[in-house]
């Protein structure tokens, strides 16, 4: 490995520099940015470019009709930060990615153990928990809505059947409810990545660990609790980093579903961000809820960073 | 290995460079041969009937017009707004747009006036309602395309069941039958009262202008939380409150409960001219339904909701006068549209109602049809001539079915009050 990364730079430096011109020094000087340029004109053009559109959207006005009208400040903010739907939308945001992110974690732990063990079937029950992982979350969502429906849905005629209630409920306009069930149907499609990325985690544990800890007398609870969940944690923490920042930005389950209605009600800040710009007809707002988005994202990716070197540390 | 070609090195990276930001523009390339002959033309979808009707009139008016070619793009109506507005902001807009607003174009300065793409005939063919309906700062810019007329339909076994003699003509009459459905009738909705998302500003404006309400004040100012609209929303949210509308008006959308009146489990309701092609005769042909005048406050003349649809032209490239350079092909493929039987056509593709004087005359021998043209006579449109009604448009979409559910009408519609102001 390391021979292979310095022999270029070493037979560069003794035998070839002192003769070569300078077009051919200044060749060799540019060489790196052969290889290095098109993953930074990458990110540049791909990453960087639209952030910084973003940003300057957001201290545009534009017009309903979509023509820039020139810089206007603050503007833009100011009428976000004025909307009174603002701050439920934020925290029904943050209820929204904690919620979806803890129960995905918990249901995951438990279902990655049933993977793991060893019972007939299992390549069968594997295969199945990457269904939904398969198939697209919009339809996934209109399958819900569907189900959820109070004239065809079949969930109404399931609980009339059963008795349980005796007229059809219209599940998805009580907003309460309306949130749960997405909430439920973001975990479900959640579950077979997280699921399948602790699989992977519990199958790294070597099996000598547990065999140390039958010996030394640890019951199922114990073992499960003081050697698979801390051995675990590495992976949990990439688990929930990806999840917390899929769910966050997570449109189509909400779209799909109730469009963020009855009115604002069940929106969060993406379904919000989609409205402004869309039903609205404000550019200009909905970027200044981007680049409000961008800052939450980007303080959890800090976060994150933060988190990952501290668990560097610990583990060097 | 690598001594040997610093140099291509260097050039196979800056030809991926090259190539990374080549795509990001695109097919503006075109632009250097274009000779104002190619248009480019985005039209809505109203069914599966509208892509071949556009494409054999194409086919025509390229045969005529040796030379000239339309490229046609069909949009659906979902997602027609966002993608219209990308293209505005993208400056990619298409050279004919086929939509149901104008006016911020017209302020924006984007498009040609009426008069500046179709003839003095087709200028005069158009009915003065409708072009009225198309103005912007007294110079009209929309070229009326397509018009729709909401009258009430009822389903008459219901009715007959329930013992109502005939179609309730005011609002008390309304509640009355509501209330006798209800309690003779089993398994139907009394009354379909569509205030989800997709068209709840159109069922809100219905019932308010029939009770001397709507959206403006007879000086055009914006007068949305007028106490006609909120004494209109306290109504239905009565009706509401005493299950006598389908469960949940505010997320119930109005294709919902069209199908559901076609299915027979609606007993009335605001119903559209297109409902029938596009909903009851797809479901049961022998659906037994009457259509009547929309029922209003006592006394009052009964008033239909009208929505037209428009073409724009748009200004593309630099022309003289500062005009575009595609104005020839634009108005030639326009005035090709606007005959008489190419209109007729169209109408009679889609079910809707005509705009112009001589396309009239081919549709009113359809029974069907009568009533809903005789409705013009008493049609106000939602003020589509306000550049700041997309904006309220989309607010009111958004917000005025809670005022029918839990939310307070007066707030619900303050809020959209301060929406058009904002937008003016």
């Amino acid at each position: 490995m390391r021979d292979a990364r310095t022999t270029p730079l070493e037979t560069a430096a003794s035998g070839v520099a002192p003769r070569s011109v300078w077009w051919r020094t200044a060749g060799r000087a540019l060489t790196p940015l052969a290889w290095v340029g098109p993953a930074v004109a990458l990110i540049l053009g791909v990453v960087l470019w639209p952030a910084v559109e973003m940003v300057r959207t957001s201290l545009t006005r534009v017009s309903s009709s979509g023509l820039s009208g020139g810089f206007t400040g603050f503007r833009n903010y100011a009428e976000l930060f004025g909307e009174n739907d603002l701050v439920p939308v934020l925290w029904r945001t943050a209820l929204w990615v904690v919620g979806v992110v803890a129960v995905t974690l918990a249901v995951s732990l438990a279902l990655a153990q049933v993977l793991n063990a060893r019972f007939p079937g299992r390549r069968l029950v594997r295969w199945a928990v990457i269904v939904p992982w398969a198939a697209s979350v919009l339809m996934t969502a209109l399958l819900w809505k569907w189900m959820l429906d109070d004239f065809y849905g079949v969930v109404n005629k399931l609980l009339m059947d059963t008795g349980v209630i005796e007229t059809p409920v219209n599940w998805l306009a009580h907003p309460e409810v309306a949130f749960a069930c997405m909430m439920a149907v973001s975990v479900f499609v959640s579950l077979p990545f997280t699921s399948f990325v602790i699989l992977a985690g519990l199958q790294t544990i070597p099996g000598e660990v547990y065999e140390a800890a039958r010996v030394d007398g640890a019951g199922h609870l114990r073992t499960y609790f003081q050697i698979t969940l801390p051995l675990l944690r590495p992976v949990l923490f990439v688990a929930s980093v990806i999840n917390v920042i899929n769910v966050f930005n997570s449109f189509p389950i909400i779209w799909a579903m109730t469009q963020g209605g009855p009115g604002r009600a069940t929106d969060t800040t993406t379904t919000l961000m989609y409205k402004l710009a869309f039903l609205n007809q404000d550019v200009g707002e909905s970027a200044a809820l981007a680049v409000v988005n961008f800052a939450l994202i980007l303080t959890l990716a800090l976060l994150y960073s933060w988190g990952a070197r501290r668990q560097g540390r610990a583990q060097a | 290995m690598m001594r040997t070609h610093p140099i291509a090195a260097v050039a196979a990276g800056l030809a991926i460079l090259a190539g990374l930001t080549g795509c990001g523009k695109g097919g503006s390339s075109a632009d250097g041969e274009d000779t104002g002959k190619e248009i480019r033309f985005v039209a809505a979808k109203y069914d599966d009937d509208t892509q071949p009707y556009w494409e054999s009139l194409i086919k025509d008016f390229e045969a005529q017009n040796p030379g000239y070619r339309v490229k046609l793009e069909i949009v659906d109506w979902e997602q027609i707004d966002a993608k219209v507005k990308t293209y505005i902001q993208t400056r990619q807009q298409p050279d004919i747009l086929n939509y149901n607003a104008y006016s911020d174009f017209a302020r924006d300065g984007l498009i040609y006036k009426a008069s500046d793409v179709v003839s003095t005939q087709v200028m005069k063919d158009f009915l003065p309602k409708f072009a009225d309906g198309a103005k912007y700062g007294g110079q009209q810019y929309g070229l009326p395309f397509l018009a729709s007329a909401r009258l009430f339909f009822y389903n008459r076994d219901i009715f007959r069941k329930a013992g109502i003699a005939g179609p309730p003509k005011t609002w008390d009459d309304v509640k009355l039958a509501a209330q006798k459905i209800k309690s003779a009738v089993n398994g139907v909705s009394p009354l379909g009262l569509p205030f989800g998302a997709e068209e709840a500003q159109a069922e809100f404006f219905i019932w308010a202008m029939n009770n001397g309400g709507g959206w403006v004040d007879s000086s055009g100012k914006w007068a949305i939380n007028q106490q006609a609209n909120v004494d209109t929303l306290r109504f239905l949210r009565e009706l509401t409150k005493a299950g006598l509308t389908q469960p949940n008006p505010e997320t119930t959308n109005r294709k919902d409960v069209f199908n559901l009146f076609s299915q027979g489990k609606i007993g009335m309701l605001n119903g559209a001219v297109f409902q029938r092609k596009g909903f009851i005769d797809t479901v049961d042909k022998n659906l037994a339904y009457g259509v009547a005048p929309l029922p209003g406050a006592a006394g009052a003349t009964p008033q239909t909701l009208s929505v037209q649809d428009f073409l724009v032209a748009f200004k593309n490239g630099d022309g003289k006068n500062g005009d575009g350079r595609n104005k020839d092909a634009v108005s030639r493929f326009l005035n090709f549209f606007y005959q008489k039987d190419n209109v007729a056509g169209f109408l009679k593709t889609e079910g809707f109602l005509p705009v112009t004087r001589s396309a009239g005359d081919a549709l009113s021998s359809d029974p069907y049809y009568k009533p809903f043209v005789e409705s013009l006579a008493n049609a106000r449109f939602a003020p589509t001539d306000d550049p700041a009604w997309s904006a309220v448009a989309g607010a009111a979409k958004q917000q005025i079915g809670t005022a029918v559910a839990d939310a307070d009408p007066k707030t619900v519609l303050d809020k959209l009050q301060d929406a058009a102001a904002k937008n003016d």
